[in-house]
């Protein structure tokens, strides 16, 4: 029976090499995996239509994209600032 | 003739290749610099090597043992969430949300963090924070290189594409590495985000058009329509700069 420090070694080896693939593949946009799966699964329930396939696939990589530029621009705009009570007190 | 699509993925993974050796290189320069040159080269090799073991064992052995439909349903998956990780990134840049990508920065950080390990290698020895750090800084930069090189190599699933993508590789490497050696400083007039921008519209179109085609999707004029995706990505981005700059634009405006 191997030990349990041995086994905490290969847990915590297992368990680094998946968040490295992770953080490889999914970074900080996960919205951009998922869309490209999403994406994928149209790609294959449309490939009968020569003309429907090509122009969704198309279409939903632009919807994707401007999607996760305006979800990031979202995150870093700042928050307007309220102005209470307490800070037009602290102005007049 | 020569094949327009392989001067599209020459071009592609020499750029993607050139980019990340810049990052690698700036590493290995602050390493070196700070700790010493003999551990951080042998970090930097130990990688080298790592890499090109993973890009002649995997590559082969996929080419190999795996049909190409589903090569190229994982490979066009992977190189399209990579495209449009590269092109979100590159438009945040080109628009002002994301700082610019700053080699000198990288640098004194690096440099900064190195001052402050203890050194206490004898002479002759090895500085294990050096060879670490080089190791981990070339691995970590060359692995993209690697997947797109195994990427596009297996994308027809012969062995002479991914010896272009290898070679692509290599030029490209060695060319910043020779910059890198005759100027001794990090590479900051290399223009990182634009080429950046270029190369996530490239990946994004080979994705696209290879995750398609494993797929079973019927592209238009064939491999010609690269060309035309690329033109409607490259586009698109275009008009994603243009609003999304007005709108930082509006948002910076200090107001009377």
């Amino acid at each position: 029976m191997p030990s349990n420090k041995t086994l905490n070694a290969v847990w915590k080896g297992v368990k680094s090499f998946f968040t490295f693939w992770k953080d490889f593949l999914v970074g900080d946009s996960p919205v951009l995996a998922l869309g490209v799966i999403v994406i994928l699964c149209v790609a294959y329930l449309l490939r009968g239509s020569a003309v429907l396939a090509p122009i969704s696939t198309i279409i939903l990589v632009l919807v994707l994209i401007t999607f996760a530029v305006w979800q990031k621009t979202r995150a870093r705009c700042p928050k307007p600032t309220i102005n209470t009570n307490k800070e037009a007190k602290t102005r007049a | 003739m020569i094949d327009q699509s392989a001067v599209l993925l020459f071009i592609t993974v020499a750029l993607a290749s050139a980019v990340e050796a810049t990052e690698a290189l700036t590493i290995i320069l602050a390493s070196g610099i700070t700790r010493g040159w003999r551990s951080t080269f042998e970090g930097a090799l130990l990688a080298l090597a790592c890499l090109a073991v993973i890009v002649g064992v995997a590559g082969t052995a996929l080419i190999l043992y795996v049909p190409l439909y589903a090569l190229r349903i994982v490979v066009g998956t992977l190189l399209l969430i990579f495209g449009l990780q590269w092109l979100t990134k590159a438009i945040l840049r080109q628009t002002g949300f994301k700082a610019p990508h700053d080699e000198r920065d990288i640098y004194d950080k690096e440099v900064a963090t190195l001052s402050t390990g203890k050194k206490g290698i004898l002479q002759g020895q090895r500085d294990s924070l050096a060879f670490a750090i080089s190791f981990k800084g070339v691995l970590l930069e060359g692995m993209e290189v690697v997947m797109i090189v195994i990427s596009f190599g297996l994308a027809n699933g012969s062995q002479d594409q991914l010896g272009t993508a290898a070679l692509a590789a290599l030029v490209a490497v060695a060319v910043m590495t020779a910059i890198g050696a005759v100027v001794a400083k990090p590479l900051t007039k290399v223009p990182e985000n634009y080429m950046k921008l270029g190369v996530g519209n490239l990946l994004t179109v080979f994705g696209l058009f290879w995750m398609g085609e494993g797929v079973g999707v019927q592209w238009p004029l064939g491999d010609v329509f690269l060309l035309i995706l690329l033109a409607i990505i490259f586009l698109a981005t275009l008009g994603l700069i243009a609003y999304f700059k007005r709108v930082h634009e509006s948002q910076t405006e200090v107001k009377p």
